[in-house]
């Protein structure tokens, strides 16, 4: 398969008062077209930095990409003008944010706001993109479309405000979807309608999802490959089988320890102890040490570099060959 | 069994009819903000007496060519001085021009002064704050820096400064445009410093965001995405603005440094009151166009209480 995105060791630092925060610290992953990548981690852990790092979203000051290539059909996006980013953006890949309350505009209508995209980069006419608008609008799966088209966003309910955020990122068919956390605000019905339509329509359009996400079982429904990342670094790399059969990360063990289990009955959800390190003070050996039930000296003064330990399936752990559930 | 099933039947017909009705409900109920600000501003009595005065206050201006057969210009030295009387029913001035249409006519100069002047300190207030507050950072603190240094030249002093050495340049008829600009030049940074207030906390909500990540350039980010969200607090500060326009329009004329006759302005008007003799035995040349500053100025001060009270999502 050919790859649609390439991140190549990728740096992102928050220069802060308090001294470097290093958000996203030497992230490497390819996302190949029509598939789905699921990018696991706990709050805080890079994810959402790393997906915003791709379009140069991230607020500056404070924030930089150091280091590190996002290539995207063969360009850097790290390197283009800001002017051809522009026209990426929305276009190429577009992005569906965690907060559906808050990602629309609230003086314009839901229509004006799916148009101006169409507007802008498939140079449609307001009657052209308000038609397309529609269109999109009904894809999405909400009734009367063509009332909706002008409404604004205070009169939509939640899942609805949620798909048109949808319609609005995919009305320009971009190649990759970047949903960050996209059902994370919604209730659990329409999460399952949601990630269903993200589905239907990857399959229809041929797009490729990077799917960013702290639930576990929406990895496991959705996702083609898996990244868990961990304070900045992914710990562990692998298809979502593989992954789910064979984790090797004592985190992702963790993470996967403490969801609830249908199968077996009656036993205490396991949590793993402590939090994410705060990333001003990052522990000087593997990150993940301090709360790692395998830890040993090893893993205190040196950091595991990722390693491959099985065909497609990469691992950060020294002792990943040891490392069982 | 049989009784059981019935029970479920009963409840999902109960279930049914309040969702129904929910949905009816959204149909009808919503209001949009615009009506929720009508509403609101309908209930405050005292702003719609404002609009009503200020809305006939506007269109005896604007009808002034109907309302009245005299020319404000038209000299007729055979009535000269006269009180009021059918004819003219405030009399005459110094040259024989019936006061009433003067009136009419200043009002109409000295709205517009105050309409242009507040839209000049609109276009620059709204958009120096609004780059200010997007780009923050060096950009904000220049451009802050710089209308605190406007905002602390003192108006009036200025004003006459800047009228004395421009004004004498410029014919009569045209010394209403320098007024217009001097007051909006000089009295845009209040309107700055609030919108970028304002932008500041929309900045960081995640519609911005979206509309980066949706390829839409920075000046249409600020333009059509932050300002329009400002609008309501820019109206109610444009309206207080307009009342304040008309005050320092009228104050420089009336020393002789803003509009000067022959164009007839409320403020003009008032400068016969100079003349102690006027004051004492011609009280219609003085009270009627102070008392159209003063309405025209209490009126739109009220409006824009109103205004303010309306669009507060916190006043009840």
């Amino acid at each position: 398969m050919d790859k649609l995105l390439e991140v190549k060791d990728l740096k992102t630092y928050f220069y802060t008062d308090d001294g470097i925060v290093k958000a996203v610290d030497g992230v490497n992953f390819s996302v190949e077209s029509g598939k789905t990548i699921g990018i696991v981690g706990e709050s805080g852990c890079g994810k959402s930095v790393t997906a915003m790092s791709i379009l140069r979203l991230i607020p500056d000051p404070p924030g930089k990409i150091v280091n590190g290539e996002v290539l995207f059909d063969g360009k850097d996006l790290t390197k283009v003008s800001e002017e051809e980013l522009r026209h990426i953006r929305g276009n190429d890949i577009s992005v569906i944010f965690q907060e559906p309350m808050t990602s629309l505009n609230p003086v314009f209508t839901v229509g004006y706001q799916i148009m101006e995209a169409l507007m802008l980069h498939q140079k449609l006419s307001e009657e052209e993109a308000k038609k397309k608008a529609i269109e999109m609008i009904k894809l999405v799966g909400i009734p009367r479309a063509d009332k909706i088209v002008d409404e604004y966003p205070h009169q939509l309910s939640g899942g609805m405000r949620q798909r048109v955020m949808i319609a609005m990122a995919l009305s320009c068919q971009p190649k990759l979807l970047i949903a960050d956390e996209p059902t994370t605000a919604l209730d659990v019905t329409i999460q399952a309608q949601i990630l269903e339509l993200m589905n239907e329509l990857k399959n229809k359009l041929n797009t490729s999802i990077m799917l960013i996400t702290h639930d576990l079982g929406v990895v496991a429904e959705m996702s083609d490959h898996v990244i868990v990342m961990y304070s900045g670094k992914v710990v562990e790399d692998a298809p979502v089988d593989e992954l789910f059969k064979n984790p090797r990360h004592p985190y992702t063990i963790g993470l996967m320890n403490s969801i609830p289990s249908l199968i077996e009955e009656g036993q205490r959800l396991e949590s793993i102890k402590g939090a994410v390190p705060n990333p001003l003070y990052l522990p000087k050996g593997c990150y993940f040490y301090p709360r790692c039930k395998f830890a040993t000296d090893e893993c205190r003064s040196g950091q595991p570099k990722l390693r491959e330990i099985a065909p497609g399936h990469k691992v950060s752990c020294f002792r990943a060959e040891e490392v069982t559930k | 069994m049989e009784g059981g099933e019935q029970v479920t039947e009963k409840n999902l017909e109960i279930e049914k009819k309040p969702v129904n009705m929910n949905n009816n409900e959204d149909e009808q109920e919503i209001l949009s903000p615009w009506k929720m600000f009508v509403r609101k501003f309908k209930k405050n009595k005292v702003s719609i007496v404002g609009l009503i005065i200020l809305i006939i206050m506007i269109l005896s201006a604007l009808l002034a060519p109907i309302l009245t057969p005299y020319d404000p210009y038209e000299m007729d030295y055979s009535k000269i001085n006269e009180p009021p009387s059918k004819e003219h029913w405030l009399g005459t001035d110094e040259v024989g021009r019936d006061y009433l249409t003067r009136i009419l006519y200043g009002g109409r100069v000295s709205m517009k002064v105050g309409l242009f002047a507040v839209i000049i300190e609109i276009i620059i207030g709204a958009l120096i704050g609004g780059l200010a507050g997007y780009y923050g950072g060096w950009v904000d603190n220049i451009l802050m820096r710089f209308s605190e240094i406007v905002m602390s030249f003192p108006f009036l002093p200025l004003a006459i400064t800047i009228s004395a050495v421009i004004g004498t340049k410029v014919e009569p008829q045209r010394r209403m445009y320098i007024v217009m600009m001097i007051i909006g030049f000089l009295s845009w940074p209040g309107l700055a410093r609030m919108v970028r207030g304002q932008i500041l906390s929309l900045r960081e909500q995640e519609f911005v965001q979206a509309a980066k990540a949706l390829g839409i350039r920075d000046s249409k980010i600020i333009l059509r995405h932050l300002i329009p969200n400002t609008v309501g607090y820019i109206i109610v500060s444009a309206t207080l603005g307009m009342a304040g326009a008309i005050m320092s329009e009228s104050g420089l004329s009336f020393l002789g440094l803003g509009v000067t006759p022959p164009t007839p302005t409320w403020g003009n008007l008032i400068q016969n009151a100079r003349e102690v003799y006027i004051l004492r035995n011609r009280m219609w040349l003085w009270l009627p166009p102070g008392v159209c500053i003063f309405l025209a100025v209490m009126s739109i001060n009220l409006l824009g209480d109103g205004l303010r009270d309306a669009i507060d999502p916190k006043s009840k």
